[in-house]
Order: C-alpha cells, then sequence, then structure tokens
C-alpha cells in the first residue's frame, strides 16, 4: 500500500513541473509590453527599467523559468500589481471562499446525487427513475449562471419576508462579524507563516465560526453560501446521480449479485451490501473529477453571487492582466486539484486492491 | 463524463463480412434507446434549424428595427399575433431586445454559432486525442509516461480557466475559443484511446496478427482502434454537450467577442435584465439547455446501447 | 482620459464661488470673497477663535523648505510656489500664476488633510493604505478585501451637529447593476449607486424604496485618433458627426434627465457652452461629405472597429448596447461598418493613452470642479498627450488664453473660439450628457445623490438600524486618496479624510470645511487659508498647519519621503496643479 502511494507521489512530480512551466508560458505568451500592460501608460522608462529587472524580464526565457522556479521555491508567488499586495496575501483572503463554496457544492451534489441514483437504479424505468434522469439531464445542461441568477431572484426577491428567504450575494450580512482566530486565542502578536496560516483557517468562515463558537456568524455564513452552492453543485449533482446510476445497474447485473439473489438474501441487503459498496468505486472517481468542474464554476459562480473568491480574483487577474496573480492562482488551484487527485486515487487503491497492482 | 474504459467487445464478436448488418444491429439497439431518440430528434430539429436559419427567422438577426418597424419597443415582452397579441403591435415571438433586435431570430441564428464549435472543438480534440493515446497505449514506456503525464498537466487545470486563459492569450476570437475547449478536452480522449488500445493489445487477434506479421501500424488501426471507437464516440457526444457549455460559459464571462447571436453572449449582454425583461435570458439559457440535453440523451443512449454489460 | 483614468465621479463647485473670487481678484477686494455658508454649525470649533490659544511654541514649516519652485522653468510645469504653515492655524499657499479655481480644487477629497506624524509613521510601510487616520464623520473599522469596508462613527468628530446619524456604516461592491438592485430589493443593503436605466421605473414604482436623480455633470463621446487613417480626414470626421442621430440614442438608451450634448463642456459648467453647439444630425449632408472624404483619401469604403470598455459610467450607462446602436447607425446611416472591440477597461485606458486605439472609441468624462479647464485641458490642451493622437494647436492656444485669463470676456471669448474649433476638427462626435441616480430605502433620512458621486452618508439615518449598509460599483483600491483617481476610492476616502474646503452636500458650491476660510490676496496669487481650532484626528492628534503642509507636500515632490501611495503615481496632483515638484524624467 505504502509503495502504491510513493509511486503515485512519483508520478505527480513530473505533472507539478508541468504545471510550473505551463502557468509560466501561458503568462508570458498574453499580448502587451508586460511592463506598460501591468503598471500602466504612465509608468516612465526608469519605473519600467526596474520593472523588467525585478521581474528578470531582461534575462532569456530559460533563465527566467529558472528564476520563476526559484522563487517558488522561497514560497514567493510575487506581488499583484493591481492590489500592490503579495499573492500569497491574497490567496490567505481570498481560497478560503472557494473552498467553503466547492466543498459544500459537492457536499450537496453526494448528499442529493447518491441517493438519487441508488433510487433511480433500484427503481430502473419507473416513473421516480425517469424523473430522477430527467432532472439529472437538465441539471448537467443549464448553464450555471443561468441557474444562478434564477436561484437569486427566487430566493432573494420572490420570497423575501418568508422563512425560506436567502441573501443572493456576498459572505455575510451587515453587522455580523466573523471573529479572527487569531483573536479570539489571543495569537495577535503571531507572524509570518503561522500568522498567515491562522488567518487562512479564519478566512473558512463556517469551520473557524464553528470551532470558535460564533454560532450566529456560523449561520449567517451558511446562509449566505447556500444558493451559490446549490447553483455549483446541480452540474456535479446530475453527473454523480447519473453514474451512480448505471454503476449500481452494471454490478446488480453482474453473476455474485445473481448468486446473491439465489441464495435468498433480501433485495435491501443485496442491493447495500454487494451492490452499492462495489458501485462505489466509480463513484468515488467521479466525485475526484469533479472538482476541476467545480473550480471551474466557482468563476462564474463567484460572479453571479459577488463572492470574492479565487476563481473571480483569477478572471480579474486575467482581464487585467495582473500576470503575477495569474501564474500564482493558476499555480495554486491547480496543485490543490492535482493533490485531491493524488488523495482520490489512494481513496481508489483502498478500496480496489486490484487497482494497486496496475 | 467517464473515464472508465469500456472494452466494448461487441465489435469483435461480430462478423466483419457482414458490416451492412452490423451497423443495422447497432442502428437498431441506439433506437431502442429511448434517450437516444429524444436526443435524436431534438438534434435534428436543431441542425434544420441551422441550416434552414435565414428560412426560419422572422427577421435579421442583426438588425436594429428601431426606425426600421413601426411601434416596436426596447426589450418588448414576446408578441405573437395567434395568441392574442393585439394587432397593431408588431410581432415577435420572443420579444426584442435591449437593442431593438428580434430576440427569437439572434436565437435561431445561434444555433449557427454553438452547434458547429462545439462539434469543431471536439473532433479536434478526438483527433489529437486518438493520435495522442493510441501511440502511448501502443508504443507504452517512456512514450506512454511522457505523453500520458502531459496530459496529467491538462488535465490538472480546471478547464474553464484554462480555456479563458487561453482565449485571452491568443485573443478572443470564436476560432481561438474553439481551440482553447479543444485544447483542454484532448486529455479526455487520449486516456480514453489509450486504455481502448492497451487492453485490446494483449488480445489472442491481435497477437495473431502480430505472428502473421502484420505491420505496428495495420495492427494499431485495423486491429486495436475499432474497439476505441465506441466510446470516443459517446464520449465525444457528451463532449459536444460540454463544449456548447463551455462556449456559453466564456461568451457569459466577456472571454468571447460580443456582438454576434451567441447565446451566451446574448445572456451576458442582458444578464441586468433578469428581472425586467426575463425573456431575452431565458430564451437562449433554455435554447443552451435544449442543445446540451440532446447531446447528452444522445451520449446516455449510446453508451446504453452499445455496452451490452447494462442491459440486465 | 490619461490624467484620472476613472474619473467619472464628477467633483464641482459652484459658479457662484468661482465668479466672487474672480470679481474680488479684480476688484482688489481684500474681504472673503467666498459667499458659501459659514460655519455647518454654531458648535463646531470656530475660527473666530482666539490666536492666543495658538501654541507660541509652534514651529511653522514650509515647503519647499528654503527658496520656492522654480515656476515657468523647464524642469517645472506647476503653479503651486510655496506652502507655508505661519502658524499654528493658518497655511498659506503661494502660486505662479492666478487659479480661478483654487477653492474648488482645494475642496477635492483627493487633497484631504493627513496627520504629519501619522504619514510619518504609516507611509514607508503603506500601511496606510488600509488604515486611514482622518478627521472626517467616521473611522476605518474592518476592510476585508473583496468583502466590505467597515465604518464606526468618530466619536470626538469636531462638527457634533453634523456628526455620523447612524453608528456603523459599511460599504459593499458589484459590477452588476442587477446584482445591487437584488441586493436592495431583498433588504441587505440601504442604498445602491448606479441603477440600471431599465430599473429606475422599478424603483420608484416601489413605495418601500425612493431614487434620487445626480444631474449630469459628465460627457459622453466618440474619439478618433486623428493620426491614424482614415481619421486623418476631417470631412470624414465631421461627416461621421452629423451622421449620427444623437437624439435617439439619448431616448432610447439614457435615463432620464439625460441630454444630447451641444458642446464637449456640460452648460451648467461656467464658460462651458460658449460658441457654437455641435453639428446637428443631418444625413444629407454627412453622406455627401463622407464622400468627399473618402475620395480625398481614395478609398470607396470604411471598415473599422468600435473600440470600448464594459464599465458602466454615468456618461456611459449601457456601454455594449449603445455601442451596438452606434454600430447600427454608423451601418445603416453611413455605410460604415464597425465591428465591435470590447476591451478589458485598464487595457483600453492604457490603448487609449498610448494613442493606440486605431477604431472609432467610446469614451467619457466627468467633472472633478467646475470649470472648462477640467473638461477641455484633460482632452485637447496643450499637453493632453495622445488620446486622440495629437492635440491640435490652435485648440490648444485658445485653451491656454482660457485657463491663464481672470478676465470674463476674454475667457468667453476664449473658450468660443475653442468650442467652435473643436467643432470644426471633430476629435471628438460629442454625443450625450448622461443623469444616473442612487436609490435607497424609504426609511433612510438625508438620502441623496450626489452630482459629485461625493455622497454624505454621516447625514443620512437608516431608520433604528445600527448600520447604514451601501453598494457602489467596485471595490476602493486603496484609502489614501491623494493617489487614487477612480470614484469608488474617493468616496471611500471621504468618510475619513476631510479637505480643506468641502462641496455642499447634495451640490457643488465649495464651502468652507477643516478651513474656516481661504481667502486671496489681489491677484489670487497668494492664498490664506486659518484652519478652525480644536479639530482631531481619530487618533486624537491635533489638527494643525503643518499636516496641511506635509499632507501637500506629500503629494506635490516626487523627492519627497512621504511620495509614496499605492502605485506612486498621483495623477490627479498634475491633472491639477500643473505640475510635479521634481517630476520624473520621462
Amino acid at each position: 500500500m505504502i509503495q502504491f502511494i510513493l509511486r503515485r507521489l512519483l508520478v505527480t512530480i513530473p505533472v507539478l513541473f508541468g504545471i510550473v512551466f505551463i502557468t509560466f508560458v501561458l503568462a508570458r505568451i498574453i499580448p502587451g509590453d508586460p511592463c506598460r500592460a501591468v503598471l500602466g501608460e504612465r509608468a516612465t522608462d526608469e519605473v519600467c527599467d526596474a520593472f523588467i529587472v525585478r521581474y528578470g524580464l531582461d534575462q532569456p526565457l530559460p533563465t527566467q523559468f529558472v528564476i520563476y522556479v526559484g522563487q517558488l521555491a522561497q514560497g514567493d508567488l510575487g506581488d499583484s500589481i493591481k492590489y500592490s499586495r503579495p499573492v500569497t496575501a491574497l490567496l490567505v483572503e481570498r481560497l478560503p471562499t472557494t473552498i467553503e463554496l466547492t466543498l459544500l457544492a459537492l457536499t450537496f451534489a453526494i448528499l442529493v446525487g447518491v441517493p438519487l441514483g441508488l433510487i433511480s437504479a433500484v427503481r430502473r424505468n419507473s416513473p421516480a427513475d425517469a424523473g430522477t434522469m430527467i432532472f439529472a439531464n437538465i441539471g448537467v445542461s443549464m448553464p450555471v449562471f443561468v441557474l444562478g441568477l434564477l436561484l437569486a431572484y427566487i430566493f432573494a426577491i420572490t420570497l423575501k419576508d418568508t422563512p425560506f428567504a436567502l441573501p443572493p450575494s456576498g459572505r455575510l450580512s451587515s453587522g455580523v462579524t466573523v471573529t479572527p482566530l487569531a483573536v479570539v486565542w489571543g495569537l495577535e502578536d503571531l507572524q509570518g507563516l503561522p500568522r498567515a496560516f491562522l488567518d487562512f483557517i479564519s478566512g473558512l468562515y463556517l469551520f473557524s465560526a464553528l470551532i470558535s463558537g460564533q454560532w450566529s456568524a456560523w449561520a449567517d455564513a451558511l446562509r449566505h453560501l447556500i444558493l451559490p452552492a446549490i447553483a455549483l453543485g446541480t452540474i456535479p449533482l446530475a453527473i454523480i446521480a447519473r453514474i451512480t446510476r448505471s454503476s449500481l445497474l452494471e454490478v446488480l447485473g453482474q453473476d455474485y449479485v445473481r448468486t446473491a439473489r439465489a441464495k435468498g438474501l433480501r433485495e435491501n441487503a443485496v442491493i447495500l451490501r454487494h451492490g452499492a459498496r462495489n458501485a462505489l468505486l466509480p463513484i468515488v472517481t467521479v466525485i475526484g473529477l469533479q472538482l476541476g468542474l467545480l473550480l471551474s464554476g466557482a468563476v462564474l459562480t463567484e460572479t453571479v453571487f459577488n463572492l470574492t473568491g479565487a476563481g473571480r480574483t483569477m478572471f480579474d487577474a486575467i482581464t487585467g492582466r495582473d500576470y503575477v496573480v495569474i501564474q500564482g492562482l493558476t499555480l495554486v488551484i491547480a496543485v490543490i486539484y492535482v493533490t485531491v487527485n493524488l488523495v482520490v486515487d489512494v481513496l481508489y487503491g483502498v478500496l480496489d486492491p486490484r487497482v494497486r497492482l496496475q | 463524463m467517464t473515464t472508465a474504459p469500456t472494452t466494448a467487445p461487441l465489435v469483435e464478436a461480430v462478423d466483419t463480412a457482414r458490416p451492412a448488418s452490423l451497423w443495422r444491429d447497432t442502428l437498431g439497439s441506439i433506437l431502442r434507446q429511448r434517450s437516444a431518440v429524444i436526443g435524436l430528434v431534438i438534434l435534428g430539429i436543431l441542425v434544420f434549424v441551422a441550416v434552414f436559419a435565414p428560412i426560419i427567422a422572422t427577421h435579421d438577426p442583426d438588425r436594429v428595427l428601431l426606425g426600421a418597424e413601426d411601434g416596436v419597443k426596447k426589450r418588448a415582452a414576446p408578441c405573437i399575433h395567434l395568441l392574442g397579441c393585439p394587432a397593431d403591435q408588431p410581432q415577435h415571438l420572443f420579444g426584442t431586445d435591449g437593442n431593438f433586435r428580434d430576440v427569437f431570430s439572434r436565437v435561431v441564428y445561434g444555433t449557427r454559432t454553438s452547434l458547429p464549435i462545439g462539434l469543431a472543438a471536439v473532433g479536434f480534440a478526438i483527433v489529437v486525442g486518438t493520435l495522442i493515446g493510441a501511440v502511448a497505449g501502443y508504443l507504452a514506456g517512456s512514450a506512454d509516461n511522457v505523453l500520458m503525464r502531459a496530459m496529467d498537466v491538462v488535465l490538472a487545470f480546471p478547464s474553464l480557466l484554462l480555456a479563458i486563459a487561453i482565449v485571452i492569450s491568443l485573443g478572443t476570437s470564436y476560432i481561438n475559443a474553439l481551440f482553447a475547449i479543444a485544447i483542454v478536452s484532448v486529455p479526455i480522449y487520449a486516456r480514453l484511446v489509450r486504455s481502448s488500445v492497451i487492453s485490446a493489445k494483449e488480445n489472442d487477434y491481435v497477437t495473431a496478427s502480430r505472428a502473421l506479421g502484420e505491420s505496428g501500424y495495420g495492427i494499431l488501426t485495423r486491429r486495436i482502434m475499432p474497439n476505441a471507437i465506441t466510446p470516443i464516440i459517446v464520449q465525444g457526444t457528451l463532449g459536444i454537450g460540454t463544449a456548447v457549455l463551455e462556449i456559453a460559459a466564456l461568451a457569459f464571462i466577456g472571454a468571447a467577442p460580443i456582438g454576434a447571436p451567441e447565446w451566451g453572449s446574448m445572456i451576458a449582454l442582458e444578464r441586468n435584465q433578469l428581472f425586467t425583461a426575463p425573456h431575452i435570458i431565458l430564451a437562449p439559457g433554455i435554447a443552451i439547455t435544449f442543445t446540451v440535453l440532446a447531446f447528452n440523451l444522445l451520449g446516455d443512449g449510446l453508451r446504453d446501447a452499445l455496452d451490452p454489460r447494462l442491459n440486465r | 482620459m490619461s490624467r484620472a483614468p476613472m474619473s467619472w465621479s464628477p467633483r464641482l463647485a459652484v459658479v457662484l464661488a468661482i465668479l466672487a473670487i474672480v470679481v474680488a481678484a479684480c476688484g482688489g477686494a481684500t474681504t472673503s470673497p467666498s459667499t458659501a455658508s459659514e460655519a455647518p454649525s454654531s458648535e463646531a470649533p470656530s475660527s473666530a477663535a482666539p490666536p492666543a490659544s495658538a501654541n507660541p511654541n509652534f514651529e511653522g514649516m514650509a515647503y519647499p523648505e528654503s527658496g520656492e519652485a522654480p515656476c515657468g522653468t523647464a524642469d517645472y510645469s506647476g503653479i503651486m510656489k510655496k506652502i507655508t504653515a505661519v502658524d499654528e492655524l493658518t497655511v498659506e499657499f503661494q502660486l505662479c500664476a492666478p487659479d480661478p479655481a483654487f477653492l474648488p480644487k482645494v475642496a477635492f477629497s483627493v487633497f484631504g488633510i493627513w496627520d504629519s506624524d501619522y504619514l510619518a509613521a504609516h507611509a514607508p510601510d503603506k500601511s496606510y493604505l488600509t488604515a486611514p487616520v482622518g478627521t472626517g464623520p467616521y473611522t476605518v473599522t474592518e476592510w476585508t478585501p473583496g468583502q466590505r469596508l467597515v465604518y464606526a462613527a468618530n466619536p470626538n468628530y469636531w462638527d457634533a451637529a453634523n456628526a455620523a446619524k447612524t453608528p456603523g456604516l459599511e460599504f459593499h461592491w458589484s459590477a452588476e447593476a442587477a446584482q445591487r438592485l437584488i441586493e436592495l430589493q431583498s433588504g441587505n443593503v440601504d442604498g445602491m449607486d448606479n441603477p440600471g436605466a431599465d430599473d429606475i421605473a422599478t424603483i420608484q414604482g416601489d413605495s418601500s424604496l425612493q431614487f434620487n436623480v445626480r444631474e449630469p455633470l459628465n460627457t459622453f463621446y466618440l474619439g478618433f485618433n486623428v493620426t491614424k487613417a482614415p481619421w486623418t480626414n476631417e470631412k470624414i470626421r465631421q461627416a461621421i458627426a452629423m451622421g449620427i442621430d444623437r437624439q435617439r440614442i439619448v431616448d432610447n438608451f439614457y435615463p432620464e434627465g439625460s441630454e444630447v450634448a451641444t458642446h464637449f463642456t456640460p452648460c451648467n459648467v461656467p464658460f462651458g457652452c460658449e460658441g457654437d453647439p455641435t453639428w446637428d444630425f443631418d444625413l444629407d449632408a454627412a453622406k455627401a461629405l463622407l464622400q468627399e472624404g473618402m475620395t480625398e483619401e481614395g478609398i470607396t469604403s470604411i471598415s473599422t472597429k468600435l473600440q470600448f470598455r464594459d464599465a458602466v459610467r454615468g456618461y456611459l450607462p449601457d456601454p455594449p448596447q449603445i455601442a451596438t446602436e452606434i454600430q447600427s447607425q454608423l451601418r445603416d446611416n453611413l455605410g460604415i461598418e464597425a465591428d465591435l472591440d470590447l476591451q478589458e477597461s485598464g487595457t483600453f485606458l492604457d490603448n487609449n493613452a498610448a494613442g493606440n486605439l486605431d477604431g472609432i472609441f467610446l469614451l467619457g468624462w466627468g467633472a472633478d470642479y467646475p470649470d472648462p479647464t477640467n473638461f477641455l485641458d484633460y482632452h485637447f490642451g496643450a499637453g493632453s498627450g495622445k488620446n486622440f493622437g495629437e492635440p491640435f494647436d490652435d485648440i490648444a492656444a485658445a485653451l491656454t488664453t482660457g485657463a491663464t485669463s481672470l478676465d470674463d470676456a476674454a475667457r468667453q471669448a476664449a473658450y468660443a473660439e475653442a468650442n467652435n474649433l473643436i467643432k470644426q476638427h471633430v476629435p471628438a462626435v460629442i454625443v450625450a450628457h448622461g443623469a444616473s441616480g442612487t436609490a435607497f430605502k424609504a426609511d433612510v433620512s438625508g438620502q441623496h445623490a450626489s452630482p459629485l458621486s461625493n455622497e454624505v452618508f454621516s447625514v443620512m439615518q437608516a431608520a433604528d438600524r445600527d448600520n447604514l449598509v451601501w453598494v457602489q460599483n467596485a471595490e476602493p483600491l486603496s484609502l489614501y486618496c491623494g493617489d487614487e483617481t477612480d470614484g469608488e476610492s474617493l468616496r471611500a476616502c471621504e468618510q475619513v479624510n476631510e479637505a480643506l474646503y468641502s462641496y455642499e452636500i447634495g451640490g457643488t458650491e465649495a464651502i468652507p470645511h477643516l478651513a474656516s476660510e481661504c481667502a486671496p490676496n489681489d491677484d489670487a496669487t497668494v492664498w490664506t487659508c486659518t484652519l478652525r481650532s480644536g479639530v482631531q484626528f481619530s487618533d486624537g492628534a491635533a489638527l494643525d498647519a503643518n499636516d496641511v503642509v506635509v499632507s501637500y507636500a506629500a503629494q506635490w515632490d516626487t523627492q519627497h519621503p512621504l511620495h509614496i501611495g499605492r502605485s506612486g503615481a498621483f495623477d490627479y496632483w498634475p491633472g491639477l496643479w500643473g505640475g510635479f515638484l521634481n517630476p520624473p524624467a520621462s
């Protein structure tokens, strides 16, 4: 097992290197004079010379790449031009929103999608199956931004002043604050990396409010994330429901299930013990794959619901030619994605011993 | 969106001397799938609309009707005379947009953007992906390693983000959007083909061909590749749906040219009017949903039809 | 718009004040020229405080410390000569040349006064960008970047009668009008900026909401780079000016209260509408002229681009729609094919400033202060840069005359000439002055929309709620506004940092604020400002004349140790005062 994990880790290294390379190239091929594109027309030649030296742009490209990798090795992602702040600081601020949104959406997709798929498979060709599959098909086919706009309208305007009303934007209501953990725990003197890490955790409002017992703030933060999470989670939900259905059907068609039935096991037991468990494999794989989709969808969802997460920041950076941010965020998002898939792969290996031997 | 390899024993089991029957059988089993039939019907309608757009559209999609048509209103609600809309108001099946243009005609012409780009992007991705996957799977070893790690790198980026970055780098045009969408989906096909090739490679009949002295190229194209066709068709069909969604998303977020009658950019331009004139957003929104739905249903149906393991 | 890329936020001051200054200057009056109201409140610390209270140990600073700025030399194009703290509460501004617009300029929030010690301590590490300390009615308590900016009332505000009516203030932002409206309708915010043109009727029809019109003090134009073919041909430019039905654009795409523009400067700016109104819509003449022009150029058709950015501004409420309309008019009226070329906002402005836009570009301008110099000199003056290719010498000469004359008749004549030349040369087709507005919940008292976009939140009371939540178009870039140009940042700064003068609430008149008076000498080249006594910064420091000197000097001199800012560009300083001391080598 450990050997399997090590092997997977080893495979990841060239991938990470490739990601670094691609982010480097992407940022370099964005058209325009990098200095004036970034610092604006008013930048003097003096300023531009300093800029060019600072970013090593006077060096040949291979040298630049080495410098870039060197900076990365020191944990330096550079300074955002638009915000005049380190990209790492932007990450500490903005990534938590995206992580929370993504996880909540995924949770929603799994909690609703898997049962729907199971029901659909067990009652194949029943009205419930047809209904679920119609829903699933429309779900995967509807653009996130259309669904988001509709949800915002229904829950914020139509249901206003009812108990079902939900806020259409932002992360917290006015007047509500999630006190940072550094303050709660009296660690305000903390500096550097530990402090950044603590602030990052504090940015995960649902988590930090929970562990520090800020209940009303927690509830408020949750209410703000419900609509975005539903909008974002619907496509994965539909995909998970479909995969669950088809993989369960596949498993139920296999000999050992027939044997189990022949042994006289009750249908529920057959489905749960023999069917669902083995159908889990493709479901886990698909859930891992959904993460990329979720991170993509986060760009749109954050736009529609006015959440300033990594996706939205990334988009702003691309359109604003803030290429230091483009490099930094792409890299971090890609690394997260690779890491999650690594975990999924390992999980896969745990669930299915055959995989380990491949 | 499954990457689980389908080994598809169907093709090899059938006597290749009677291809007509094979196709008839396949077609028959497809037509037995309700979802495939529904998907085909919707798709047929869409293709029909795209081909005959100039005849179906009631107006020039780019024509600003202000000053050209009596009584035309900005962002007018749908007006259909047969359904009781007063005769003194100009007829617009889906109403008009913020520039006094006919929404129905724009949605109709939108099929001419989304369908070809979706098809072309997936076609491109399939060709490149198949090439990479086949080479990697057949040669194995270090070539396989390098190619598949490269694919992993592309897959490591959330596809829409990578597509946005590519479009911005190359410049916003539909051709570049096409390439961006194609590039981000190449790895899916490469992986698919590779796994089909690997599993087919060890089959007895392949070993037999090799023993009979058939060239590597011949073995790959004639003995192995047919096994990969089924999953590619299924995945490609689903992929077109995804591509249509991605085009719309790129346009929505402004990473595509504006002005052309394209569904995503129609929504983007009028997104502030969702509450005052929802028809302008709903019409292209529904068009996108139906198009994607058609490809998804067809893809599902094809999988069910071509993969007998699902038939209890 | 090279200087103030995002100055859609109009900043303007009153006609009367300027006239009074001019009159005073010409008539040699030594009394205060300001007809503006006196101290906002009788309880406010008054300038009448006896000078005896002044600290005898006060050491007044001067800038430059010795000598003065080298007026009129090649190294210095500015008009500020020397700033001196005469005593604890008196600051003297010496100018190189008379400035008829001095008061409206010092009222501009870019020139907010900071505590000199705080600047010295917090500028070098840039922490002042997010943690400002000022004399204003609010203090910043939290800025969660990307999410919200939170203020609390300043308990020690110097003008007790005008202290914040609502204890808390929160800024949110969203680029989408529909999203801002949803926030307002769903009750999450109390007020919003710039409702969409089509949403105004919805707001007016909702008894729980209220709409306030923001009068148009801006101009939307179609620009040409006159060095790029075919725009090098004046006849072609004139033909386009005649071939666009501007009334149709205003009627169908602008909110109520907007106007078709007759001159580049809105008519409510003094000397704004001298000279002939621009070309009327005349299709036949336009077609004939276009044909002539094309023949001269040896071309038979024009296909070009309409270049614009998707940034909603008062002058351009619906960019893609208006661009599409103009595209359609160009095609239908003149047979000119133009592709829509939407660019990212910053890229677009950079391209404009660099003279890289080769198509017809859609841009506009919002007033900073009420003088033609603010509108015309930026665009067509001698130093106006490459926005329109290159400046027209005759226009620039007329503008120089207008900007340096104190005599009404001379200014009138100069601006009449300038406007007629602008009409003739058509560097830009002048289209519209766009109205906009704010919307609030109906129970917010004191709500208003300012023509300068400088809404004052301290006078608003959100019923019995503890927080007044405001949603605007974008997040502030920083809270040190000496180095900011966009209205979203300036509005955020204004709640914290105050200037010597201010604009009247909801209006444009410059009235005394931190200074109880700024009085000119005979020829308006020396202005003496008297500060109110007893004004404290929110960190407890007392306001004195040295704070004023340092706050100005930090912007003025590029070599000043506190000349730091966010980007270091300090765009408004050279824009309003002519140039930096020790300007960066170009």
